[in-house]
């Protein structure tokens, strides 16, 4: 287990320090921070406008970091020629697959995480009446102090501490905000729909390092883009055919086992109740449940998959 | 150590039939009852990569995308662009209760001639559009309160729709809600939060007695500003909710509820439910003749000059006037039958007429110039045969002029032209004249004035109410006999 998780440690600190992804990730963070400026109009359907937009930005985003992030991933170990360090030392192929895979999660999450939370303040900024000047001082104090603390600290166990009491502290004051500008439900629906992106791009990185361990980065790319895609459509697609009664059964049936084998990301499409906060779904944190355990099977099954490619591939 | 394959397949096979069910099984079906995109959406008019994006989960960040692009149409007055962007962000997400409210106000009262006369052919379109929000945001009051509003307050006749929207809108009870949340395992915090934004404002309630009031039922009326009091006063004694806003709001049904019980009194309302057939001596009786007449002169190339009598001096009465094809579909005597169904097209006949406008009576008079010429696509007048018609009715009208008309026209006679037929229960004054694309247009006969292009009814005498004092309004009380010609 150290040994995955080591893998996946670096392969983090490789993706936190890689540019492309960083300017992905600024872009995104851009976007969620000149949203508020469409202020023309009316209050709540502002909010409405601006949660719809901002958690596009964060669900666009994260898909292009996941699939930057995987396509390389194997590929360029190989080019590089890093693999046959570490392949020669006591690891084996399919930790050193899940380590990968593991870091990219990591990696993803963080970004994940700091859009959220940088939609969040935002967010409260934009929303509340009374501006809490306190807590949101602070926040920006252990947001700067965090950022500039990671690269530094983060080999130190003592570093390592400092770092999680800082990111405790990001926390609190967040909930303090929430608590302060009365948009604490609003955060949690935030959080929810975050989380639930996270998923999505969990599965969306397992499909990008399943098609890395044969697939070049560019025709990975396209591949992992392609299901994304197809994924995403999938829903819609298989309401318009359950509909159509002109078709025949055997393209039904396709169409159905079609739907089976290929991942479907639309499910986690779930923002509609964020930003809408009107409606209320009874059951949806069960459904949270299923989406996480339906991406759960999903991600094991291309893992697994990959590891027997990789297993057998010539390195 | 190489992974067996073959050792894995059945686990392989176990983790695929797995995902397989949960997907199609559980998961789907979920969504598509709570989060899937409109069945029925025609999103013909994005572009392929709106499409595409809206299609691949992003529906509401495009929704969003095109409401602030319709925010800058309605800032630049281009109203007809609004309308395909209206539909788009509805089927893109139907639950954008702010799309459905401003999208149907701007339909009902955004299309307007030059003199600010709305096209009346949108009103059905805005009915359709709020009844379809309604049925697919049934949590909230909100659209089922909008659609009331338009009913109410635009079509300003058939009571009954208004009250039957604002019943149902006041069904969403803050209380209600609550419970129901609480019952469904919410905690106080979010049911509350939640009651709040669904559930009907205290104030607003009010507007169901109004409602009632137009729709004939003054005991309705009546029992619900009662209720609405005693619920108020609960609601301060046990402070709840702002004080401040539940004494304004008490005070208000309060002032409602005593003005409702005198005006039942002096219009012999009590007396009526008493069984008393003698309505001598109530503000109703004797009945106030109004002598309505009226004449209609095309003075220019689609200029109509609508003048009248009537003879009730306060200031307060508006007649409404409705010019339209003959053959109109779905026209009935004083306006149309506004509800069409609800299926959601913003496409009106281009051939179609409908005008539809207010007479402002000041000194038992009206006159209203009425120029067609200037909006060709809201009055094409492609028919040879319109009908002019001239209708009023006392329930819209307001609270000082209704003291003497009652509660349905009770107090309110014309020699001529009262009808108790075409409005179920109410005494309303209607009269219809015929007019021609000739004489609109001043084509055929009435070329060049070669024939006067003048139609009225028998009655109309021009010197009758002619001792009025200009621009001085006299308010005299209505309160028994005529006023002296």
């Amino acid at each position: 287990m150290s040994i995955i998780l080591s893998i996946a440690r670096t392969t983090i600190g490789e993706a936190v320090r890689r540019r492309i992804l960083l300017v992905i990730l600024l872009i995104g963070i851009l976007f969620l921070v000149i949203a508020p400026s469409l202020n023309m109009l009316t209050p709540r359907q502002e909010t409405t406008v601006l949660k719809g937009l901002t958690l596009g930005v964060i669900q666009i985003t994260s898909a292009v970091i996941a699939l930057v992030l995987t396509v390389y991933m194997l590929p360029n170990e190989v080019e590089r020629r890093t693999i046959y360090t570490i392949l020669s030392k006591p690891v084996q192929r399919w930790q050193f697959l899940i380590g990968k895979y593991l870091g990219a999660v990591g990696a993803l999450g963080l970004m994940i995480a700091m859009m959220t939370f940088t939609l969040l303040f935002v967010y409260a900024v934009m929303q509340s009446q009374e501006k809490p000047a306190a807590p949101i001082a602070l926040f920006i104090v252990t947001l700067i102090a965090l950022v500039a603390l990671t690269n530094k600290l983060k080999d130190k166990t003592s570093g390592q501490v400092v770092i999680a009491v800082l990111a405790g502290g990001l926390m609190a004051t967040l909930y303090w905000i929430g608590m302060a500008t009365g948009q604490l439900e609003t955060f949690s629906d935030f959080g929810k729909t975050a989380a639930m992106f996270f998923i999505q791009m969990c599965l969306l990185a397992a499909v990008g390092v399943f098609f890395s361990t044969f697939a070049s980065p560019v025709v990975n790319f396209f591949l992992s883009g392609g299901v994304y895609m197809i994924g995403s459509l999938f829903n819609t697609l298989f309401d318009a055919v359950a509909e159509n009664a002109d078709m025949s059964p055997f393209a039904k049936g396709a169409v159905q086992l079609l739907q089976s084998i290929i991942p479907n990301f639309q499910n986690f499409s779930v923002q509609n109740t964020t930003v809408n906060p009107n409606q209320f779904i009874r059951g949806e944190f069960n459904h949270y449940m299923n989406l996480t355990g339906y991406g759960v099977l999903y991600i094991s099954i291309l893992l697994i998959l990959g590891i027997i490619i990789f297993d057998r591939k010539e390195v | 150590m190489k992974v067996n394959a073959a050792k894995m397949l059945p686990l392989l096979i176990l983790l695929f039939v797995g995902q397989a069910w949960m997907q199609r099984s559980v998961i789907y079906p979920f969504w598509g009852k709570h989060y899937a995109p409109r069945t029925d959406s025609d999103l013909s008019s994005l572009s392929p990569d709106q499409m595409l994006f809206a299609l691949a989960g992003f529906r509401e960040m495009i929704a969003g995308l095109l409401w602030v692009r319709a925010d800058a149409y309605f800032d630049e007055g281009n109203y007809d662009a609004i309308l395909p962007m209206v539909r788009i962000v509805t089927m893109l997400d139907p639950k954008q209760l702010d799309v459905y409210a401003t999208g149907m106000w701007h339909i009902a009262y955004n299309f307007t001639d030059e003199s600010q006369r709305s096209d009346r052919r949108y009103i059905s379109p805005a009915l359709a559009l709020g009844k379809e929000g309604a049925r697919l945001n049934g949590y909230t009051y909100e659209l089922w309160f909008e659609t009331g509003w338009i009913w109410y307050h635009k079509i300003d006749d058939n009571y009954g729709e208004a009250v039957y929207y604002f019943e149902k809108a006041n069904e969403y009870d803050y209380d209600t809600i609550f419970a129901d949340l609480k019952a469904a395992g919410l905690n106080d915090a979010e049911a509350d939060w939640r009651a709040q934004i669904n559930g009907i404002p205290e104030a607003r309630k009010n507007l169901l007695a109004p409602a009632y009031l137009r729709n004939g039922d003054v005991i309705a009326a009546r029992d619900l500003y009662w209720s609405l009091l005693q619920r108020a006063e609960e609601k301060i004694k046990t402070r709840q909710g702002d004080l401040y806003v539940g004494s304004n709001n008490r005070d208000t049904i309060e002032g409602n509820f005593d003005n409702i019980l005198v005006r039942m009194a002096q219009r012999g309302e009590f007396a009526r439910l008493r069984g008393e057939t003698d309505m001598t001596g109530y503000d109703v009786y004797p009945p106030f003749d109004v002598g309505f007449s009226v004449s209609v002169s095309v003075i220019d190339y689609k200029v109509l000059l609508v003048e009248g009598t009537w003879g009730v001096l306060p200031v307060g009465t508006r007649i409404r006037f409705i010019l339209r094809d003959a053959d109109y579909q779905g026209a009935v005597p004083g306006g149309m039958v506004w509800d069409k169904g609800d299926e959601v097209s913003f496409t009106v006949n281009p051939n179609e007429t409908f005008l539809q406008d207010q007479l402002f009576v000041r000194n038992q008079r009206f006159s209203r110039r009425v120029d067609l010429s200037r909006d060709v696509t809201m009055y094409p007048l492609t028919k040879q045969d319109y009908v002019m018609e001239f209708y009023y009715n006392p329930r819209s009208a307001p609270a000082h002029i209704q003291d003497k008309f009652g509660f349905n026209g009770e107090g309110m006679t014309d020699s001529n032209f009262l009808n108790s037929d075409i409005r179920e229960g109410q005494r309303v004054v209607f009269a219809q004249l015929k007019i021609t694309k000739d004489m609109i247009l001043r084509t055929g006969d009435y070329r060049k004035g070669r024939k006067q292009a003048i139609v009225a009814t028998q009655n109309y005498d021009p010197s009758k109410y002619t001792g009025g004092s200009g621009e001085v309004i006299q308010v005299p009380g209505l309160r028994s006999d005529p006023p002296s010609p």
